[in-house]
């Protein structure tokens, strides 16, 4: 009987999972903030408290993620892209394209039956290929990310944006309100630039289903559509989607417990 | 004769008065703004005020600049480069490679006796442009006009690894938060800046001499990060904002000297001092 932790420091959010004979047993998520190591600590506790556990039971812990250095308590430090991976696969098996939109990067990863990595392409230069580039348009709109999504799906006509810079971005939006433009058709204009910024990513790498969505863009019903109707693909989305890495460090622990064991 | 150069910037409006010596008589700086796109009519009757000129006795009329067309009482529009290239090099006749850092872009033209032979541009990013530096001031809430003096205190300037505004605007605040001088964070910044567009302008091959133009150019931090990119002295003009509209002053200057010289009319158009009514 072992308990293993995975953890996963995002730039904006952070997650945690223990997992237990391969199911999840507890998870976390809480904001980053500014300081890793208290963000990792307190996700630690809480986990801990939601499973009634002590950190004596917990057998291994993965860390992984942008911040992955400051958890303290880490038994190893596990790249994303591989956790990513391993954490798609033990969901859907069959998926061999992960599209992984988080708030300051997006990485499209391919991986085989095992859920290795093959090969992957990322893009963490620009806010205009993040979630981050949704948030400040929100900001602009006045509205809460949660309700941009089904808002934008209203659109009968999106705008078109002319950079692909969410600085500009945000000033275009200004412009469009003042000519008139509704709420949903620029929403729909903004999917349209993110979704081809990450479509770009996927044709880079060729296309090969099935094919998943994880991080907070998994949340967002108006990027799942834009990018499906971009691709002209069908995206299967895991329950939890930005838990993925977190499952997949904590399954990584998990085998690598065994391996020192054994 | 009197001739106008008037550039309409993403940020800024810039008006030229000028007579046929060209002796400048007038020169404003104005912002632009949503509101003020369409108002050149005002910076205008302000240059006009200033060089105690009434609206006819201005020969003609040259806008350029990004708003060019929003000026309906010019009588000719000419695009930026072209403009710019005839204002730095009437006032570095050496000059070989301009820098412009505008508000919204930034652009290198190589130029080789008062002509343009190529140029460079970025419009599509806010990184390498006055919006990232406005953007950030606005985080580290000091007036964007205040960083130039602020940056010169710096001992240890900081490496700014976004190139994304928006990025580096966090990383700019988790500096701070980590007790990191503003000097050091500022200076980083103009260095993140002046690399980023001297890495785009080095695709012309850079030689001497090096003239900086547009706002970034009234940044003494900004100015001084390019020197050090460079590795070469960079020239910058008394009033870095205006040479696009000096240019265009003396573009349009130049029309009328070889109309008249043709004994060709001069091609003008009917103009009143009047506010643009249309939007692009």
């Amino acid at each position: 009987m072992a308990w293993f932790v995975g953890i996963d420091i995002g730039s904006a959010t952070s997650k945690g999972v223990i997992t237990k004979d391969g199911d999840l047993l507890a998870h976390h998520l809480l904001p980053s903030g500014t300081n890793y190591k208290m963000a990792a600590e307190k996700l630690r506790e809480e986990l801990l408290s939601k499973a009634s556990l002590s950190q004596e039971e917990i057998a291994y812990t993965v860390a992984t993620g942008r911040g992955a250095n400051n958890v303290l308590f880490a038994d190893q430090q596990v790249a994303d892209i591989i956790c990513c991976a391993r954490g798609i696969n033990n969901i859907f098996s069959s998926v061999r394209t992960v599209i992984d939109v988080e708030d300051q990067s997006s990485q499209v990863i391919r991986i085989d039956e095992e859920g290795r990595v093959i090969n992957f392409a990322n893009s963490e230069k620009c806010a205009a290929g993040s979630g981050r580039f949704l948030q400040v348009i929100a900001n602009v709109l006045r509205m809460d990310l949660k309700d941009v999504g089904p808002l934008s799906l209203k659109s009968e006509n999106p705008v078109t944006f002319t950079t692909g810079c969410a600085v500009f971005g945000e000033t275009e939006v200004i412009s469009r309100i003042a000519e008139g433009n509704s709420k949903e058709d620029i929403l729909a204009g903004v999917y349209k630039a993110l979704a081809e910024k990450i479509c770009a990513l996927v044709e880079r790498l060729g296309l090969e289903e099935q094919y998943a969505i994880t991080g907070g863009g998994g949340l967002d019903i108006g990027l799942i559509k834009a990018i499906e109707g971009k691709l002209g693909i069908q995206l299967l989305v895991p329950p939890y989607p930005q838990l993925v890495t977190a499952l997949g460090a904590a399954i990584i622990a998990a085998e690598k417990c065994q391996l020192t064991e054994g | 004769m009197y001739f106008a150069g008037v550039d309409i910037g993403s940020t800024m409006t810039k008006v030229v008065i000028m007579d046929e010596d060209e002796e400048v008589c007038s020169r404003i700086v104005g912002t632009t703004g949503a509101e003020h796109r369409r108002l050149a009519n005002k910076v205008m009757e302000e240059a006009l005020k200033q060089a105690n000129l009434p609206f006819n006795e201005i020969s003609y009329v040259v806008a350029t600049g990004y708003g060019r067309v929003n000026v309906p009482f010019a009588d000719r529009q000419i695009t930026e480069l072209s403009c710019h290239t005839k204002g730095v090099s009437a006032l570095f006749p050496n000059v070989r490679i301009a820098i412009d850092i505008g508000g919204q872009d930034a652009k290198g033209m190589k130029i080789i006796n008062g002509n343009l032979v190529d140029f460079v541009m970025n419009d599509k990013c806010a990184a390498g442009t006055g919006r990232f530096l406005e953007v950030i001031s606005d985080a580290l809430g000091i007036k964007v006009e205040d960083l130039g003096s602020i940056s010169l205190r710096s001992t240890n300037k900081v490496k700014i690894s976004s190139v994304c505004t928006i990025f580096a605007q966090q990383e700019v605040v988790s500096y701070l938060s980590e007790g990191t001088p503003l000097e050091d964070i500022v200076a980083g910044l103009h260095d993140a800046i002046a690399g980023r567009v001297v890495r785009m302008v080095k695709r012309l091959k850079i030689e001497p001499d090096v003239v900086l133009t547009g706002g970034g150019a009234n940044n003494i931090g900004v100015v001084k990060a390019v020197r050090e990119n460079i590795g070469c002295e960079v020239l910058v003009p008394e009033d870095p904002l205006l040479s696009g509209a000096l240019g265009a002053a003396i573009l349009g200057k130049e029309t009328v000297l070889k109309a008249l010289a043709k004994g060709e009319p001069v091609p003008k158009k009917e103009r009143r001092l009047e506010e643009a009514t249309f939007f692009t």
